[in-house]
């Protein structure tokens, strides 16, 4: 792997990429499993896929799966496709054709929130409540005190973090009930990831700042400060730094040794390209990228500090960002509707 | 003028009012009749309206407490993720009407737009609408405080059903209504009958529509309020404003009376300003800017109103006069 941030030529023009203009935002964007193909969740119901080759030929378009708007978007954990989840209240495995098996129906509610782990399970915040799915079978969990504001898997897969009102709450889905632990801190939590370790899960709060739970020892940090609510949050895959949103320069808080109690977190990045609404950490190398309420996409290396612009600002909101598990290609989708897909090599 | 994005901006109403009022009889009006204009709106209860509609959204008035620990700041989390979600839609829509259920606080709905940067850049708070049971108004008001803090919040009421009640009954309702809340704009009404431009698209919250939309707003009125009713208040001057001890004075005012005070608006004189300075708030949260310039020889006076409970009108009468140069 190899982006280098310091050679010239990176600073001075943009990556080859391709884009695709649509006519509807994009909510959620996400590679296959197998990273040979990318997928985009589009504000009128279509689920639209490319190859991640950039080179290769657009397949037409294919009808909305969903009668509203596409709101999560996720790879299939077991196939190569993707699995979907519309304001129409389902859930919907979606194969390279086009075509789409239901996974779940829940009717007049909207499915917000999808994330899948290598097991095969995926889970599904709908409303009030969680759905786990794993081999056909589908399990409820909840109903918990608000709508569930985000969700995300435990490192071993056996556990479902759910964010609410006045905290988060923690599900065994394995074949064992087990009861819920409830981790309390007041507020709307409106984002939450599961550090890519298992020790940790952090949230991001209405209220402009981010919360933090050590789930063994189940005590909790708050880092406040920020200028909007956090709603991107990203953890490294060695699970050192926690990447938060909502500041103009990417910022991330040290995990490694003692923690970020009583630090500053670091901050690196070119400035005056609006708030970063969305930030993706490398799957595999220590880069990430961050998308701006003004459009601007930049890539950073936490270890020279440095970053570059991969897309310049064009008044149209980065709404989502995904990496190829490879960490060559990166998918970008906005508020209006484009969809870019960037090859780094170089 | 007072935001730049206003044009770009979708308008919320919010509708309020007792269960069996007529919110769903004029929300099924304005979903079926032929105005050429698309309405998302977002309801309490699936079913009731008779429209298939996909932009019908369920909500479960989801309310959460701030972190500050105020009983008053409380935000409807629901209606923010709501929002964003309409406005990932590739269809548009002229505007959003939210219909809360018949107890509820209207306050939560209005501090959401308040509160949320998001929902402040993509919508903008339009007008409260209540509708009222003109049969059942009193009856309504002994139950609780619901049916008073529906009419103090208000800018537009309906006081529909008045072909069940008598003129003079009718006439006791209306001044209960103004005892209550005197800024508010009053239709009578039938079936929820009403045309839809006296409710809807009103900019009763834009700052620089303050003087468009209060009739009655540069003329003071005669204020009188005893016990803990709710009621409504206003005070004028004609000496110009220091901002410095006004903001000073509002401050504790809002941080003390806050949960007690449901509306607050304001056109402000301040001292060698050549624009009008106007305010707006619920409860504790509160949006301020630059109005329109004053006029050559114009008399420059400022005006508050505030509608709320145990409102002491000497207190604050002598509050603002001291902010006064
Ligand atoms: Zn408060």
């Amino acid at each position: 792997m190899k982006l280098d941030l310091a050679n010239p030529a990176w600073q001075q023009t943009l990556p080859p990429a391709r884009s695709l203009a649509t006519d509807a935002p994009v909510a959620a964007c996400a590679f296959s499993r197998d990273g040979n193909t990318v997928a985009f969740a589009l504000g009128d119901g279509q689920v639209r896929q490319m190859p991640a080759d950039i080179k290769a030929p657009i397949p037409d378009a294919t009808p909305a799966l969903h009668s509203g708007v596409v709101m999560a978007l996720i790879g299939d954990p077991v196939g190569d496709g993707f699995v979907s989840g519309g304001d129409d209240g389902r859930v919907l495995r979606v194969a390279l054709d086009g075509t789409a098996t239901e996974l779940l129906v829940q009717k007049g509610k909207w499915v917000e929130h999808l994330a899948a782990h290598r097991n095969g399970a995926v889970a599904a915040g709908v409303g009030r409540t969680m759905f786990a799915i794993k081999d056909g079978e589908v399990r409820e969990f909840g109903p918990h005190q608000s709508t569930v504001a985000g969700l995300d898997f435990s490192k071993d897969g056996g556990r479902v973090a759910c964010a609410h009102y006045d905290g988060i709450t923690v599900w065994s889905i394995g074949q064992v009930v087990l009861p819920p632990r409830r981790f309390a801190w007041r507020g709307s939590h409106v984002a939450l990831k599961w550090s890519t370790d298992g020790k940790f899960i952090a949230t991001g709060t209405q209220e402009n700042d981010i919360h933090v739970w050590r789930v063994a020892q189940a005590t909790d940090m708050r880092m406040q400060g920020y200028p909007a609510k956090v709603k991107s949050l990203s953890w490294t895959a060695d699970a050192r730094f926690l990447y938060t949103s909502s500041q103009p320069v990417f910022t991330a808080w040290p995990f490694a040794g003692k923690g970020p109690e009583g630090k500053p977190p670091l901050q690196f990045g070119d400035e005056g390209a609006g708030l970063m609404t969305v930030v993706a950490a490398h799957p595999t190398a220590e880069f990430v990228a961050g998308g701006y309420d003004s459009g601007e996409l930049q890539l950073g290396d936490i270890k020279t500090k440095r970053s570059v612009v991969l897309k310049m600002a064009d008044s149209s909101a980065i709404t989502c960002l995904a990496w190829a598990p490879d960490g060559f290609r990166l998918a970008v989708g906005n508020d209006r509707g484009d969809l870019l897909v960037i090859d780094l090599r170089r | 003028m007072a935001n730049p994005q206003s044009s770009a901006q979708v308008p919320v109403t919010v509708l309020t009012g007792y269960l069996g009022a007529g919110k769903t009889t004029l929300l099924n009006r304005i979903l079926s009749e032929q105005h050429g204009k698309k309405y998302a709106v977002i309801v309490n209860e699936f079913g009731e309206l008779g429209v298939d509609n996909d932009l019908v959204v369920n909500a479960d008035e989801e309310v959460f407490e701030m972190n500050n620990g105020c009983i008053c700041c409380t935000v409807r989390g629901d209606l923010i993720r709501i929002i964003e979600g309409l406005m990932k839609r590739k269809d548009k829509f002229d505007g959003i009407l939210v219909e809360t259920t018949g107890l509820a606080d209207p306050g939560p709905v209005a501090q959401t737009f308040f509160t949320d940067d998001d929902v402040k850049a993509r919508t903008r708070l339009d007008a409260i609408v209540t509708v009222i049971d003109a049969k059942h108004f009193f009856g309504q008001l002994e139950q609780g405080s619901e049916a008073e803090q529906q009419v103090a919040f208000a800018d537009v009421i309906l006081l529909n059903k008045t072909d069940l009640v008598s003129a003079d009954e009718l006439k006791k309702v209306e001044d209960k209504i103004r005892g209550i809340n005197r800024y508010a704009h009053i239709f009578r009404t039938q079936k929820s009958q009403i045309e839809l431009d006296a409710i809807l698209d009103k900019g009763a919250f834009d700052l620089g529509r303050i003087l468009e939309f209060e009739p009655d707003f540069l003329h003071s009125g005669h204020d009188h309020n005893h016990g803990d009713e709710v009621a409504s208040l206003s005070i004028s001057a004609d000496r110009p404003v220091d901002p410095d001890k006004f903001q000073k004075w509002m401050g504790a005012l809002l941080q003390i009376k806050g949960p007690d005070i449901f509306r607050s608006k304001g056109i402000l004189a301040i001292d060698g300003a050549p624009r009008r300075y106007v305010y707006q708030g619920v409860h504790m949260m509160m949006d301020s800017d630059w109005g329109s310039p004053w006029k050559d020889g114009e008399a420059r006076s400022s005006k508050l109103v505030f509608i709320g409970r145990n409102l002491d009108g000497d207190n604050l009468k002598r509050g603002f006069e001291d902010c006064l140069k």
